[in-house]
């Protein structure tokens, strides 16, 4: 998939995610703004309550998506006999994208009501949501090579020293200029002090700060604007680089951590899922079949 | 997987803990289901494999199982058979959820089968679906429930005749207003009305009152047989109670059969002429306004002006009248002896309009009890005053006869004797001349030829004066005193015993013939 084409993809996967969302929201914002127990009388009722045709078809549609999301995502990574079957990063993207779209259509399945065992569900799913988005940042954390494996330290160093030559011979910078940019990518130790959120903050403010320094520094020698902002890019690029170096030890612990949490979320919302539908099916909620 | 199985089970532990089973309900039951919370009960409602619960629905509210089987109330109208309990009654919805709502204003109450009419339109649900008009025993809690009222009035309205009437209100009150009760017909029942009782307020002869602790206007049970149920007999039951035998229920006063009274049966008995008095001459203004009738002035006016009044008194008239009319009065000669000028004589046989009558008017103002009040001084001043003292008749007459004279004439220089005792006064104090009494009782003549004829023709004048008392007396006219044997010729021998006639003879042939006494021949020849 060419660059272009994934751009497409994900452009397209996060439209269709949005847009159900959007579209639903407004479809129905009379209807989810209404008071629980004036929803009955309302004109949408029989379309958007968790049993009525569009609430329960988001509901089984939001499930099947999750399922396959999660199945799928976990098969292709278990099975090896599916390990050639696409990028990884590919179904990464996808599982995120079946694993936030069907939430966004369980949610509208709830009607924002969230009460009783399927809100331990639901509650899950919104935990394995927030989890997926924490541990997408936490993975993104972790330099990979195009088709998504972890880089370890070695390899980030020489590709940090590669910068830094790139620095001196493609952009023809001193030794000064390089020398500033690489005091931006300090390691952790040197910084981190205090919560793990108040490291973060600390490091990104850390890093704004001597991104400003570098520009400001930049500037005195009257480059081309065009190179300035390519100079800009690669700078910005070994910050990122310098930072993920710097976290990376952690942020593998963290991604370690986040599976342990992220995969019972995931289960014990399908269990509870199955555990609802099975209830539903017994009471004779069948939607359209 | 052994890894994925570990979670599994710890899911379903951590669910089994929190007993999250119990939460499987999609939401909290209303208030009036609460009771059928839980995982328990939820086949209470729903069949397992079936959506529908309108069958578990109607086996507990079976009241409107037994309507819809009725094919009564609004569960079994058009716009909901055939739907399901579900469609309009939601649940799961929270305790505070209204299970039964739609729009008041615009619910068409004949689906229920009992139209709203009048004020019923104008009230609220509330006003009658409330928790104490609900009397059947439904399973739906009062005050939640519009089940269970009846359709009859009394069902929600107080019996306000408290079971006197019928039940069935409508047959005389509308749904607009209780009072009045336009529907009832007075004349469908026993007492229909007529005349003046149709304009009557009806509290007039139905009366409120207060009924076991309540107001209470009773219309049921009032007698009416007799008008005396209502009315006051004002005739105290002198004429009975049938006042319908006189009155009618038009005008108490419109008498319809007056012919028919019997007046006799009042206090006061028609006698007399007031039998033949028109009513209205004394019922002025009403034949049943009480009039006053102990004495006749009530009535009647004073004729006489109050001229008998003593002591600031009027007698009553019946003193002297009778109902049989004005005249002639029961005063009778002996209770006239008793006022002041007790009748005696003459005066008891003269009618009393003589005295009593002036100008065709009777006058019974004391006019005095001396003659001259009445009478006239008939001899003026013909009579010498010495005679008729101030005027008192008394002193001659007498209230017997007037020609009675008590009059004693030897007062007077003319001594009365002989046939002059006799006579009446008249016969020498009046005359007749060319048809006018006169009178003379003063310078009257003691002479005898002054008042009689002197039937002798002059035969005994001496000096033109012919002295009778020479032969007669006043006794008679026989010559009493009259001598033979002083005239001159004395009468001797066979003289003696003859009839005076024999020698004094009549004349004869002339228009007053009288004897011949004497003779200017008296010689024997003369006769013989």
């Amino acid at each position: 998939m060419s660059g272009l084409a994934h751009k497409i993809y994900l452009f397209s996967l996060v439209t269709i995610t949005v847009f159900v969302f959007i579209y639903l929201a407004v479809y129905g914002t009379d209807y989810y703004l209404t008071d629980h127990d004036q929803r009955f009388f309302h004109d949408q009722n029989e379309l958007l309550k968790p049993g009525g045709f569009i609430g329960h078809g988001a509901g089984i549609i939001g499930a099947l998506l999750m399922t396959v999301g999660v199945f799928g995502y976990m098969a292709r990574k278990r099975f090896r006999s599916l390990a050639r079957l696409g990028v990884l990063k590919h179904w990464l993207e996808f599982h995120i994208f079946l694993c936030s779209l069907g939430p966004v259509l369980v949610l509208y399945h709830t009607a924002f009501k969230f009460g009783g065992l399927v809100a331990i569900s639901f509650w899950s799913m919104v935990a394995v949501v927030v989890s997926g988005i924490i541990g997408r940042f936490i993975y993104l954390q972790i330099p990979r090579t195009i088709e998504g494996r972890a880089m370890s330290m070695n390899e980030l160093n020489i590709k940090k020293a590669k910068f830094n030559a790139d620095l001196k011979t493609q952009f023809s910078l001193d030794s000064a200029f390089v020398e500033l940019v690489n005091a931006s990518t300090i390691s952790e130790d040197d910084l981190y002090k205090g919560t793990f959120f108040s490291k973060i903050l600390k490091r990104l403010r850390f890093e704004k700060q001597q991104f400003k320094l570098i520009n400001t520094e930049l500037r005195t020698r009257k480059i081309p604007k065009s190179k300035e902002r390519e100079i800009l890019r690669f700078v910005r690029a070994e910050i990122v680089l310098g930072r993920r170096i710097a976290w990376l030890t952690t942020m593998q612990n963290y991604l370690r951590y986040w599976h342990v949490l992220h995969l019972p979320f995931a289960l014990i919302m399908l269990i509870i899922m199955i555990v609802h539908i099975i209830i539903a099916l017994l009471f004779g909620s069948t939607w359209i079949f | 997987m052994r890894k994925g199985l570990r979670y599994c089970l710890f899911v379903l532990f951590l669910i089994s803990t929190l007993q999250v089973f119990s939460q499987l309900s999609p939401g909290e039951l209303s208030s009036a289901h609460a009771h059928l919370e839980g995982m328990k009960n939820c086949t209470s409602c729903h069949i397992l494999g079936e959506k529908e619960t309108t069958s578990k629905c109607l086996e507990c509210h079976t009241e409107i199982q037994q309507l819809i089987n009725k094919k009564e109330g609004y569960h079994a109208s058009t716009e909901v058979n055939g739907k399901k309990c579900a469609e309009c009654h939601g649940e799961h919805f929270g305790r505070d959820f209204q299970i039964t709502r739609f729009d008041k204003e615009s619910f068409d109450h004949n689906l229920t089968g009992y139209q709203l009419e009048g004020k019923h339109r104008k009230i609220t649900c509330v006003d009658c679906h409330k928790s104490a008009l609900i009397q059947e025993k439904i399973s739906q809690k009062k005050g939640e429930t519009f089940l269970g009222l009846g359709t009859e009035c009394l069902a929600c309205h107080t019996d306000f005749h408290q079971n006197t009437l019928s039940a069935n209100c409508t047959s005389c009150h509308n749904q607009n207003t209780f009072r009045p009760a336009t529907g009832f017909n007075h004349s469908t029942t026993k007492f229909a009305l007529i005349g003046k009782h149709k304009a009557l307020e009806c509290a007039a002869c139905h009366k409120t009152s207060q009924k076991t602790g309540k107001e209470f206007q009773q219309f049921a049970g009032i007698e009416f047989e007799s008008c005396t149920s209502c009315h006051k007999d004002v005739h105290e039951n002198k004429f009975g109670n049938d006042c319908r035998k006189c009155h009618n229920e038009f005008s108490f006063n419109e008498v319809k059969s007056i012919s028919r009274f019997n007046h006799n049966q009042t206090d006061f008995p028609l006698l007399g002429k007031h039998q033949s008095v028109n009513c209205k001459t004394c019922h002025k203004t009403s034949l049943t306004k009480a009039l006053k009738h102990t004495r006749c002035t009530d009535c009647h006016s004073d004729y006489h002006e109050q001229q008998f009044v003593k002591k600031g008194i009027s007698p009553d008239c019946k003193e002297c009248h009778t109902v049989k009319g004005f005249s002639p009065s029961n005063f009778t000669i002996e209770e006239h002896k008793r006022t002041h000028f007790p009748l005696e004589g003459s005066h008891t046989a003269t009618p009393c309009f003589v005295c009593h009558k002036t100008e065709n008017r009777w006058n019974f103002a004391n006019k005095g009890t001396r003659c001259i009040d009445c009478h006239e001084n008939f001899h003026k001043d013909v009579l010498a005053v010495k005679y008729l003292p101030e005027n008192d008749c008394k002193s001659c007459h007498s209230t017997s006869v007037w020609s009675e004279i008590q009059f004693d004439h030897n007062q007077t220089k003319f001594k009365l004797e002989g046939k002059h005792k006799e006579i009446n006064c008249r016969n020498c104090h009046f005359s007749d001349q060319n048809q006018t009494l006169t009178q003379q009782f003063t310078n009257l003549s003691p002479s005898c030829e002054d008042c009689h004829e002197d039937t002798h023709f002059k035969q005994f004048e001496v000096n033109k004066r012919t002295e009778c008392r020479r032969c007669h007396t006043s006794s008679n006219w026989k010559p009493e005193e009259f001598n033979h044997s002083n005239a001159r010729f004395k009468l001797d021998g066979e003289h003696v015993g003859l009839d005076c006639v024999q020698c004094h003879k009549p004349t004869d042939g002339l228009i007053h013939n009288y004897i011949i006494y004497k003779f200017e021949d008296i010689t024997c020849a003369a006769c013989h």
